[in-house]
């Protein structure tokens, strides 16, 4: 079995725990379900115990009891002027059972009439007392049953060891009314003493079961579980162990995977920016050298423009890998969101770099406050890149008008365009894109890409939300929601 | 503008890439800086230093021979002139080094000419305040030494929030200032809710620096976000 389990791929020997932990989850109902059944079974062995008894008693005299054989003997007896003579059928039935019988007579106290078969150590005269005794109990061991003729009694007197009687019978009037009551109290005492004995045995078991719970329990969590093997479930525990263990191991490799390549991709984002420096600090004076033919200077403003792209891709790339690492630190504070969103829209402004694009600013004048527990710094960038989106996608130029809101206890920053927009289906898609960096075949998915993905990165990291749309002015819209500061 | 005190400034860049250092030169020297020597490390920054003590130092923080932090710290011993780092260390913990260890602004690269020129003169205009001349306008002069404008030979008195509003102005002249910006060196942090007092101190200023306060040439209002002090 060992060698089974080690040959086991490591997902399934997890499938494999993940299916106990849903049957261990379930332990205290199974226990219910458990003593439920044993009530019933309980109740159901003894009815049919009853039953079995009804079903003995009945079967041992299949021709009644011996009583009313010892009537039917009585009444069938005739006095007639020869004697008495018993009826055929009596008679038969008294040989089948290898029964004898005699009548004594009322008056003489004597046998006056008997069977064929009656021993010869039967008295044949009989006194008060002693009529009192075979009536109780038995003639010379063998047990007799009487019944009343007109004048006399018939005597049965059955195979010795035939029957036992109770000499003394005697029952208490009391104990017989009560006795249904009396009945259902033991039922209900044994049942009870049963319930003791399951609880007691299994009181040992829960004990033993509620470490393991707890610990499968615990293992969703991704922390690290230990229990102690021993008991009735130390194979399950040593299992649970090791499957935490093996959790653990994935995690800190699975950690130490995402900080290589967070720390890779800030590496190269590192690196590039000297020699981007150089590209876009010559495009830039290229720009601006008046020297030049007017349509080399359109060529290194291109070549500024595409440097920064590049520059923002390189600073999207390596902020996007920090938030879904969680290695990017937020340094919350109480931040005026009307302010931030003011300071980013006159940076582009200022940066004079915008020749076909304008920006505008529609936020209503009356709101100048809206503060938000939010890291500044990310904030500005997020709302930069929805600005820079609508740049960006917008080469022959576009007013982008940037809005601040609140309402409801929120506070959003709305960025549209009188742009080309997308498409429905674009759309949609961009709002159902997770927020979080994935590996997608279609890398044409990606274009829209990273600027808005850390735009959702953000706002997720703030308890925000992200709203993409159609604009009123016909391009693209998104709304920045933050919850406002209590 | 009336820059060219600031730009006879010598500066001392200090980079391990000698392309950079020949394009910031080569930038700076467009835009009219005369005085700028250079060096790739940190022990000919030293030297260099010792020799003739720049006037405003721009350091990468990477250095062959140490770091810029560092580099600071021993050049602020020797003098105590302005320091800008110009750097490809862009996270917030390199930035918070830099100010915590007092550097004057902090620049990462990639960077646009015009953003890192601005920002030079910006951190000379704050540092070298006390020698600068009287700030020319199209219909007056603002001499921020005594506080005061001088509009058609009187000498008008500026008011402590008024000398804080314009000289906040004054450092990112050309460029929009948000009223946020200047509510906040007018009345200091979370400056929240002081929108309506600005404007009325603007008016009042527009009152002393413009010829006709309606319709300003001086001070801009950029509606909605902030205001823009055009100098001549």
């Amino acid at each position: 079995m060992a060698e089974r389990r080690e040959a086991l791929s490591p997902p399934l020997r997890l499938w494999q725990r993940l299916c106990l932990l849903k049957f261990m989850k379930s332990v205290p109902k199974l226990i219910r379900h458990f003593a439920n059944i044993l009530i019933l079974s309980a109740m159901l062995v003894i009815a049919l115990n009853i039953l079995l008894l009804y079903i003995f008693t009945s079967s041992q005299i299949p021709n009644g009891s011996p009583w009313t054989l010892a009537d039917k003997t009585a009444k069938t007896l005739k006095y007639h002027k020869n004697g008495y003579t018993l009826s055929l059928s009596t008679e038969k039935e008294l040989e089948k059972y290898n029964v004898w019988a005699f009548y004594i007579d009322n008056n003489t106290m004597q046998v006056t009439w008997h069977t064929k078969n009656l021993p010869e150590t039967i008295p044949l005269s009989y006194t008060i007392s002693g009529i009192s005794n075979l009536t109780r109990g038995y003639i010379n061991e063998y047990p007799t049953f009487t019944g009343e003729c007109k004048n006399g009694l018939v005597v049965l007197g059955f195979p010795k060891e035939s029957f036992w009687k109770h000499m003394y019978p005697s029952w208490d009037m009391d104990l017989i009314e009560k006795l249904p009551l009396r009945i259902l109290q033991v039922i209900f005492a044994n049942i009870l003493l049963l319930l003791v004995i399951y609880i007691t045995a299994n009181i040992k078991l829960l004990k033993s079961v509620k470490p393991v719970t707890n610990g499968i329990q615990a293992l969703p969590e991704g922390n690290p579980v230990y229990i102690k093997e021993k008991g009735l479930f130390s194979e399950l525990a040593a299992s649970i162990n090791k499957t935490s263990e093996i959790l653990q191991s994935q995690k800190y490799h699975l950690h130490k995977k995402e900080t290589a390549r967070a720390n890779w991709i800030a590496g190269v984002s590192h690196d590039i920016r000297t020699p981007l420096s150089i590209v876009m600090g010559y495009a830039g004076q290229l720009k601006e050298d008046t020297d030049l033919s007017i349509e080399a200077q359109n060529k290194a403003d291109v070549i500024l423009k595409q440097g920064r792209r590049i520059k923002n891709l390189v600073n999207d790339l390596n902020l996007a890998s920090k938030l879904e690492y969680n290695m990017q630190p937020l340094n919350l504070a109480r931040q005026n969101l009307v302010a931030i969103t003011r300071q980013v829209v006159v940076d582009f402004i200022n940066m004079d770099t915008l020749n076909r694009h304008q920006i505008e600013w529609e936020t209503d004048k009356n709101l100048s406050t809206c503060l938000v527990n939010a890291d500044k710094e990310l904030i500005k960038r997020a709302i930069s890149n929805l600005i820079w989106n609508s740049i960006n996608h917008n080469e022959t130029g576009c007013t982008i008008f940037v809005k601040a809101t609140s309402l409801n206890n929120t506070c959003s920053v709305e960025v549209s365009d009188n742009g080309k927009g997308a498409s429905d289906g674009e759309i949609e898609r961009l709002n159902n894109t997770p927020h979080y960096m994935v590996c997608d075949k279609n890398i044409k998915g990606q274009r829209h890409g990273l600027g808005l993905l850390i735009v959702k990165q953000i706002a997720a990291a703030h308890g925000g939300t992200v709203n993409i749309g159609h604009g009123r002015h016909g391009g693209f819209y998104v709304k920045f929601t933050l919850p406002l500061s209590e | 503008m009336d820059s060219l005190y600031l730009k006879k400034k010598r500066i001392m860049l200090v980079d391990d890439e000698p392309e950079i250092l020949n394009m910031v030169v080569s930038i700076l020297k467009t835009e009219g800086f005369c005085n700028i020597t250079t060096a790739s490390a940190v022990k000919d920054a030293i030297t260099l230093a010792e020799e003739m003590p720049p006037e405003l130092a721009v350091l990468d923080v990477m250095l062959p021979d140490g770091d810029g932090f560092c580099l600071m710290e021993q050049l602020r011993k020797n003098g105590t002139y302005p320091v800008l780092f110009l750097t490809a260390c862009g996270e917030d913990k390199d930035k918070f080094t830099g100010f915590g260890t007092g550097a004057d602004d902090y620049i990462v690269k990639p960077f646009l000419p015009k953003e890192l020129v601005f920002r030079i003169l910006a951190v000379l205009r704050r540092s070298y305040k006390d020698e600068s001349p009287v700030v020319k306008l199209h219909n007056c002069e603002i001499d921020f030494d005594r506080a005061e404008v001088i509009k058609n030979g009187v000498h008008i008195t500026l008011t402590a929030k008024e000398y804080h509003i314009l000289n906040t102005l004054y450092r990112n002249a050309g460029r929009i200032v948000t009223i946020d910006s200047l509510c906040e060196a007018a009345w200091g942090e979370n400056p929240f809710g002081y929108e309506n007092s600005l404007m009325a101190h603007i008016r009042r200023i527009r009152e002393k620096i413009e010829q006709n306060p309606s319709q300003p040439v001086s001070l801009i209002t950029v509606k909605g976000l902030g205001y823009k002090l055009v100098t001549i």
